[in-house]
């Protein structure tokens, strides 16, 4: 068990740690002392004091920073002569904290500082350390730790000597320049610039007065980078505006916004108000004031960059600040105007991306992200909304719940991936929400609001995420929600975004839970959105009613597959309905797919298990189904669509393994969605938020495997031939599917026009749908292309290397793997 | 960099569930020769769950369904498998289940973003397991169930009530009583 379990009072407890508690057979169990004789105190020794005060420092809001800092720093330099150990311990202790904790760098900066005043030699070695860290993860494109590396360094500019950190700076520059003149798509040197950008307020704040001219040079310089608008930013656009509103401004880039908030910064003199400054001291502490002013300076070894730098284990996107809490009548939380907004995000961007091993600890940082700036920067924590209007303008009206939880959506709504999988930020919100309830759960309320009143514009990806998150959210607070307020959406169409969104989240959270449940949560008005096969949990069997076609063939197969008969005895019932099928004018094919498909499904419907085996039995025949005809493939996802159709979550899951065991092609699952029942349903079937999930995790299915094989280190021949053929498969998945929305995009589509019904409002819904979904697949196809580029020219790379290799002896190529 | 000790602990270790009763499963010898054992080899050389991509999910609602757990469990990846822990006597759920991935990763995710949330109203526990061999999927508990349910004191109507150990109990002291006081009133019958 690590820190934060060993602290005393307080149950910070994980669940996985908590001390299992077997059956109470003693009443008073709890008051029952096990440990013996109380234990003589001894106070822990010098290193395990350091350690545990580090860790939690700047944490304690009532603990006064400078008290803080000077004390962790006396301690350390007074145990400087009698513990070796520690000198290292403490160096390594502060580098790895500056990477896992980045809301601590300037507290720990500002001890290094004190600690200078006595043991100037630990900043030597602190220094070398950081160097040869920052250098190793430039080499393998770990630019988030280069630029918390950066930020510590930056926040001891003051007892560097020269320049400081500036020409790392303008090294960092020179190579961005390069990477931007060489391609306009690059990704790095935005990064790179984005980097200089954030390191550049903890110098101006550090070291205040001195570098002003330094600053603006480099401003300067960085200008025509950033404010330049990236090539890729139109496919990562969070909102997609109708045509009609064409008007309305796209989101800002964050290297954009970050270049004029800091140019306004520049002009104001750096006051930079939100960042802390631990290592000012009050007036009274003169001598202490005293002795930082004429602490020893120190060369920064040189930071070596090389030449070429590489991407990183991360795909590099160019990023758009999002923010759930813009346009509201107070300011909640920065506005993009002010450099505050920038620089609080990224320190809990990198809090929360860094810290995803344990939600717990994430969400306190969140809640507590006032601790971490400077004094006065926030409102009081848990103030109500309505009273911000109410506090006298120097004062800041930004609620910090409203700031963290703003954070967290922007990784959630963040295209084309967040660097976690979605359920990390939902575990995120859900672990805050359970901490401070009163505080965040109102938060997240205005954050609902706001999404569900743009949801019409949202990207269906990210619409689709909302519902998502949403469901699972209140999943975890007992199904609650104001539904009373979107009552009037009920009544209107199915197509209408909002509608849909309100359908989506409804089956979402039966799924979750049962229908009865939800049911009981939900308003009248809601009622019959709970249909009633929602609410059966095994589905009709079509052919128990005479009346349906083919009934007692329907009956026969499926008493069969019950018994596990022979296939033998089947294919006579089967050859029966084909004859029966051709005397009334149907597709035998067709037909008798479907009898058997919902027979194996009927046969299944007890549970996920059973229709598993069921399908694992009869696999053969299914596959020789889906085979023989298109029409017969495309009955076998509508059967199942069909019938599990009360129960959407059951249906995709069954089509997801019938996609495993090959019985499906994706193609047919795409088709039957965005040509078969798109048509039948006239278009509704785009509003359908479980459609939509449908094909994007088919989708995904189908290019996670080319991923899979195209990071492969080497091909064999046959490997590059199959991958090859994937690739081409993916390429015509989505051309299909750029033809099928197109047309449903530009009204084209059959089903459309021959409607004749002249309903303009359904068709501008429906064109509209169809719009935002080609949004969404031609941005993945953009990216699986750009992916598939970069794969290549790696794999390229190394089988130049290898071959060079074996020219050289069987060592190098070893090395070269383990590199790569 | 990888040998330091995290400053924050992580949630996707195994927990002491799994790491003690390994410990146990070494008979003869005492914790003494444990304790030395374990410090000549600090790190156990295989461990198994190095790549383990099963988890055991317990304190689910007797009444969760499979569906239910696919829906949640998805979030961090596709599900390979699914077993629904059951009584060994009625086959029907007794509250726990294991979940396979794909990968190692997913079951890693799963551990840090799904155990200890709701499912079904109810915190779940996961556990990273060496994997799912025929026999597990039912409880160990004397009466068919899981052991904890045997004895537990609290009333939770997600998993039969009060332990059953315990309602066995009082229906034996009930029937004991019931009969003693027909017996009663036959002896005394009997005795005129």
């Amino acid at each position: 068990m690590a820190d934060y379990d060993r602290r005393p009072g307080g149950d910070r407890r994980g669940y996985n740690n908590s001390k299992k508690r077997r059956y109470q057979d003693r009443p008073d169990d709890d008051d029952y002392d096990r440990r013996g004789p109380r234990r003589r105190f001894d106070a822990p020794p010098p290193h395990v004091r350091i350690r545990k005060q580090l860790l939690s420092i700047a944490e304690n809001p009532m603990r006064p920073w400078h008290e803080e800092v000077a004390s962790i720093a006396n301690l350390f330099t007074d145990s400087w002569e009698d513990d070796h150990m520690l000198r290292g311990n403490f160096v390594d202790l502060i580098l790895q904290l500056a990477v896992e904790q980045p809301l601590k760098t300037p507290f720990l900066a500002a001890v290094v500082l004190v600690a200078n005043t006595n043991r100037p030699e630990v900043v030597d070695m602190l220094l070398t350390k950081l160097v040869a860290n920052t250098e190793a993860r430039i080499g393998q494109g770990e630019w988030r730790d280069v630029k918390l590396y950066l930020k510590l360094l930056a926040c001891l500019q003051s007892c560097l000597e020269g320049d400081g950190v500036f020409p790392v700076l303008e090294e960092l520059f020179l190579r961005a320049v390069d990477l931007q003149t060489a391609s306009s798509e690059d990704t790095i040197g935005t990064e790179l610039v984005k980097i200089i950008l954030l390191t550049l307020p903890y110098v101006m704040a550090a070291a205040p007065g001195q570098w002003q001219q330094k600053a603006a040079d480099l401003m300067e310089k960085t200008e025509i980078i950033a404010l330049e608008p990236h090539a890729l930013q139109i496919l990562i656009e969070p909102y997609h505006p109708e045509s009609s509103e064409e008007s309305s401004t796209p989101s800002s880039s964050v290297i954009k916004l970050l270049q004029t908030q800091l140019q306004s910064e520049a002009n104001n003199g750096w006051a930079l108000p939100c960042l802390p400054r631990p290592w000012e001291f009050p007036p009274g502490e003169a001598e202490q004031v005293s002795k930082l002013a004429s602490a020893a300076k120190h060369a920064l070894p040189l930071i070596a960059i090389p030449q070429t730098v590489v991407a990183g284990p991360r795909p590099l996107f160019p990023e758009v600040y999002f923010s759930v809490y813009g346009n509201q009548e107070v300011e909640s939380v920065p506005s993009i105007n002010t450099a505050a907004a920038c620089l609080i995000r990224d320190a809990l961007l990198d809090t929360i991306n860094i810290m995803d091993y344990n939600r717990n600890i994430t969400a306190r940082h969140l809640i507590e992200v006032d601790c971490f700036f400077a004094p006065r920067t926030f409102a009081a924590r848990a103030t109500p909304f309505d009273r911000l209007r109410d506090i006298e303008p120097p004062k800041s009206t930004w609620k910090p719940e409203d700031v963290a939880v703003d954070a967290v959506f922007s990784q959630l709504f963040q295209l084309p991936n967040p660097e976690h999988k979605l359920v990390y930020y939902h575990a995120v919100l859900t672990e805050a929400c359970k901490l401070a309830p009163a505080a965040i759960a109102p938060s997240l309320g205005r954050a609902i609001r706001y999404l569900y009143r743009n949801v019409h514009h949202l990207d269906v990806e990210l619409d689709s995420r909302f519902l998502d998150w949403f469901s699972h959210h209140l999943s975890n607070f007992g199904f609650t929600w104001k539904w009373t307020e979107w009552v009037d959406d009920v009544f209107l169409p199915d197509l209408h975004p909002r509608k849909a969104f309100i359908r989506g989240a409804i089956d979402k959270e039966i799924r979750l839970s049962f229908a009865q449940r939800i049911k009981n949560t939900l308003p009248e008005a809601y009622q019959d959105l709970v249909e009633p096969e929602m609410e059966k949990e095994m589905p009709d069997f079509k052919f128990l009613d005479d009346k349906t076609p083919f009934a007692a063939e329907g009956r026969e197969i499926a008493a069969l597959l019950r018994k596990k008969a022979a296939d033998e005895e089947m294919q006579p019932v089967i050859e029966r309905i084909h004859a029966l099928a051709l005397d009334n004018n149907l597709d035998p094919l067709v037909t008798s797919t479907d009898v058997f498909v919902t027979a194996v499904l009927h046969i299944g419907s007890k549970s996920l298990s059973h229709v598993l085996a069921a399908i694992e039995r009869t696999k053969d025949r299914l596959t020789d189904a889906g085979a023989a005809s298109d029409a017969a493939r495309a009955q076998i996802t509508t059967a199942v669509m069909t019938y599990w159709g009360g129960h959407p979550g059951v249906a995709i899951s069954i089509v997801e393994k019938l996609l495993n065991y090959s019985i499906l092609a994706p193609s047919a699952v795409i088709n039957w969605a965005l040509v078969s029942h798109a048509g039948e349903t006239k278009g509704q079937a785009l509003a359908r938020a479980h459609i939509y999930e449908l094909v994007f995790h088919t989708v995904i299915k189908v290019t996670t495997r080319i991923r899979q094989v195209a990071q492969k280190p080497a091909l064999t021949p046959e490997d590059e031939a199959a991958h090859e053929a994937e690739v081409r498969s993916m390429r015509e998945l989505f051309r299909a599917m750029e033809d099928a929305l197109v047309a449903w995009a530009t009204g084209a589509k059959d089903e459309m026009l021959e409607d004749g019904t002249a309903d303009a409002e359904r068709e501008t819904f429906i064109r509209r749908w169809g719009e935002r979904w080609l949004r969404v697949f031609r941005r993945r196809a953009a990216i699986e292309e750009a992916f598939l580029l970069e794969a290549g020219k790696e794999r390229e790379k190394r089988a130049a290397a290898a071959a060079e290799g074996n020219g050289n002896g069987a060592e190098v190529d070893v090395e070269l793997e383990d590199i790569a | 960099m990888r040998g330091q000790r995290p400053t924050v602990d992580r949630l996707d270790r195994p927990s002491a569930y799994f790491n003690n009763r390994n410990k146990r499963r070494r008979p003869g010898q005492d914790r003494r020769d444990e304790e030395d054992t374990k410090m000549q080899h600090d790190e156990p050389e295989d461990d198994p769950l190095k790549d383990a991509t099963t988890l055991y999910v317990g304190n689910l609602s007797f009444y969760t369904t499979e569906e239910q757990v696919y829906e949640l469990f998805s979030k961090c990846g596709e599900i390979k498998r699914l077993i629904m822990g059951l009584d060994r006597f009625n086959k029907t759920p007794c509250g726990f289940c294991f979940v396979e991935y794909y990968t190692h990763q997913d079951a890693l995710d799963c551990m840090k973003y799904i155990g200890g949330t709701k499912l079904d109203e109810r915190i779940i526990r996961t556990d990273l397991d060496p994997g799912f061999e025929e026999g597990r999927q039912y409880g160990r508990g004397k009466s068919g169930g899981q052991v904890r349910d045997e004895y537990r004191e609290d009333y939770d109507e997600g998993r039969g009530g009060l332990g059953r150990a315990i309602q066995q109990a009082e229906r034996l002291r009930d029937a004991e009583r019931r009969d003693k006081e027909n017996d009663h009133g036959s002896d005394h019958g009997r005795l005129r």
